[in-house]
């Protein structure tokens, strides 16, 4: 059932990047930035949501976002990957046998099983972003970078942590295997890295750094935090005389207070802190565009 | 709004992650316990200031809020849920022994705390059982945080699929093979081709993972049918008349397109669908309607303030103008504007009693404005 082990060397470093943060702060539009940069870059980049409902559909004003990928440019595909869709393509890659595999998925019975067992979901999901080559199990993903959309702080640690549960519960047999394989693949630090997205606010600061822990204490690997949505002005603004907008000014100065502060917070938990610019545009495009030239520059 | 909220016995605030709905529902609580309610509001994961300034604790508790405007009482309790659903299988469960059988299960550890749908479900028994419990006029549920807030109401019925014969009879000791474990002990209860579905199933995932399955079904057999019946008196209440469905959203084009999306889905599934908050629609230091010329004036032109005071009024402008499209295709079937209700964006978070407060106080006086404009 397992493959033969290929020689490293033979096969080029497949990247993969995981984006998560509390609701709201814009991990989606983040995730797209790093894709977009990675792409432009000349990397085969595909981009992936998790979760039941598409959000880059309508976010890109895409026809469809399907499990098998929508191109969106040159080097960059979206792909949205469920749990069961996944289960269903390891399932075929290891029976082979289109007829039994059929059988498996045409039974209404084992697809509530797979969609209710616990943990079943999220171990084959990361299972099959770590597919291939990272593990020398499952099928090659034809990418160099996988950018995850990931779910928010607290599904996105039960991701996380599926394999370990898996693998401490059913230490025999493949699933123990293929959950101890997966969880070797999250902690390969040349191979998996993890954004923490956040607002220069006090909740989604404070979820973000208990998040960053959690992630450190899980995986021994340290994430990286993303500052976005930096509200980006001449300090002259602070000091000139306001006139009408006496309003404006006041809010100003309390948002650059408050901009220091969380900056400050997080940088305090010692871990590395990218600033990303609140971009003052209502087109997506427009939008993914100026924050990948960000993350170009590194 | 205010006249939907006098009268409701259940408020349910849905809505995708990070839209503020604890804050929003913790401010419509106190404002029905100021006009003299008797208000619980049930929260998830509410931010620690808002924990310490209401008192809550994490074991779930109610706790009572005291603030010189309330005239009735606001309650408030965080949902524990791996508490409540040990408490429900404690209580189906009826023999201590089966129950604590279920609560060692491998597989019951992780479905209790990770599995999709327990927290939904926990959510629901305990506003059912507060309900119950007659103590309240109003009970207002802040429900958990799931990517789309869709998910919330198909949960349950995804969590008792877990438990319906289809699945679980393929895991029940068989009495003749008592001492068969795993595909052994099924093959005689199973057709054929079910029979062929399991050595897949098994090939896949192992056997040890297959008997730690079939204990996990055969354990849960006892409570199973009072899941199922706890999951349709839910259902019941969720789709009362006098239970309200507010749909919390963010400000831009994809939240609202979810929003649009989910409004259908709710209005579908029989629920009452009775507002759409829109939370941080317009920051408060900024006033669409003001002329642009007072605003240059006595600043001069080349003035940086004025100019980025421009950009981000140009930036709020163009998604005012989106909001519009938006209401006037998602409202064409509805007849009632006022259930769309914006709220500003405030300079800082709000998260403590006071900001609750506030809050509430800007949702009453914008409901006023609303009634002497007709």
């Amino acid at each position: 059932m397992i493959r033969k082990k290929r020689p490293e060397t033979l096969v080029p470093r497949m990247e993969i990047t995981f984006v998560t943060g509390k609701g709201g702060v814009g991990k989606s539009a983040v995730a797209a930035a790093f894709a977009w940069s990675r792409a432009e870059a000349g990397k085969r980049t595909i981009l992936v949501e998790l979760g039941e409902r598409s959000f880059y559909k309508d976010y890109f004003a895409l026809p469809a976002v399907t499990y098998k990928g929508q191109n969106l440019r040159k080097n960059l595909d979206v792909a949205r990957w469920s749990g069961l869709e996944s289960l269903h393509e390891y399932a075929l890659y290891l029976l082979k046998v289109e007829t039994l595999y059929r059988l498996f998925i045409e039974n209404s019975v084992s697809t509530a099983l797979i969609n209710t067992a616990p943990g079943l979901s999220e171990l084959a999901i990361v299972g099959k972003i770590t597919s291939g080559p990272p593990r020398n199990v499952g099928p090659k993903l034809p990418y160099d970078c996988v950018v995850v959309d990931a779910f928010a702080s607290g599904h996105f640690m039960a991701l996380l942590r599926a394999p370990q549960g898996m693998a401490s519960a059913v230490r025999i047999g493949p699933m123990g295997e293929q959950s101890r394989s997966i969880d070797r693949a999250l902690k390969d630090a040349h191979l998996c890295h993890y954004y923490v997205v956040t607002t220069p606010e006090e909740l989604p600061v404070v979820e973000g750094i208990e998040l960053a822990n959690d992630i450190q204490e899980t995986l021994g690997l340290k994430p990286t935090l993303l500052l976005n949505r930096l509200a980006q002005f001449d300090g002259k603004c602070l000091s000139e005389p306001p006139g009408p907008l006496k309003d404006f000014q006041d809010h100003l100065v309390s948002l650059d207070e408050r901009q220091r502060r969380m900056k400050q917070t997080l940088q305090k938990t010692g871990l590395a802190v990218q600033e990303l610019p609140w971009v003052l545009e209502n087109d997506p495009f427009k939008v993914v565009k100026k924050l990948a030239e960000v993350f170009s520059h590194d | 709004m205010i006249e939907t909220l006098q009268s409701a016995k259940v408020i349910v605030c849905v809505g995708s992650g990070g839209v503020g709905k604890t804050t929003v529902a913790a401010a419509l609580g106190f404002l029905m316990a100021k006009k003299g309610r008797r208000v619980l509001v049930l929260t998830i994961d509410p931010s620690q200031r808002l924990k310490t300034t209401l008192g809550l604790k994490d074991t779930g508790e109610i706790s009572q809020i005291s603030h010189p405007q309330i005239k009735g009482q606001l309650s408030a309790a965080v949902i524990n849920a791996k508490k409540i659903f040990d408490e429900f299988i404690r209580r189906a469960a009826q023999k201590d022994e089966l129950a604590e059988k279920i609560l060692r299960n491998k597989l019951y550890v992780q479905l209790s705390t990770t599995l999709s749908g327990s927290q939904e479900f926990t959510a629901l028994e305990k506003l059912y059982s507060t309900y119950e419990s007659g103590n309240y006029d109003l009970i207002i549920l802040d429900t958990p945080p799931t990517k789309h807030a869709i998910d919330f109401l198909h949960a349950p019925q995804k969590l008792s699929v877990l438990f319906n014969e289809g699945v679980a009879k393929w895991f029940r000791r068989n009495p003749a093979s008592e001492k068969k474990r795993g595909l052994a002990m099924l093959a005689g209860i199973l057709q054929a081709g079910s029979l062929q579905v399991m050595r897949v199933l098994e090939m896949l995932t192992g056997s040890e993972f297959m008997r730690e399955l079939s204990d996990f079904f055969r354990n849960i057999e006892a409570w199973q049918f009072k899941l199922e019946d706890r999951v349709n008196t839910v259902h019941r209440l969720l789709v009362n008349p006098d239970t309200h469905f507010f749909l919390v959203t963010a400000f831009d084009l994809a939240k609202l397109k979810e929003a649009e999306y989910f409004g259908r889905e709710i209005q579908k599934g029989g629920y009452h669908l009775s507002c759409i908050i829109i939370n941080r629609a317009f920051p408060q230091w900024l006033k669409l309607t003001q002329v642009d010329d007072k605003a240059r004036t006595p600043v001069s032109k080349g003035s940086r303030l004025v100019n980025f005071y421009e950009e981000m009024k140009r930036y709020y402008q163009e998604r005012d103008q989106t909001f519009e499209l938006f209401a006037k295709g998602f409202l064409s079937n509805s007849a009632d504007r006022n259930f769309l209700f914006r709220i500003p964006e405030f300079d800082r978070d709000l998260s403590d009693l006071k900001d609750v407060a506030e809050l509430a106080q800007l949702i009453e006086d914008n409901e006023t404005r609303g009634k002497d404009k007709k």
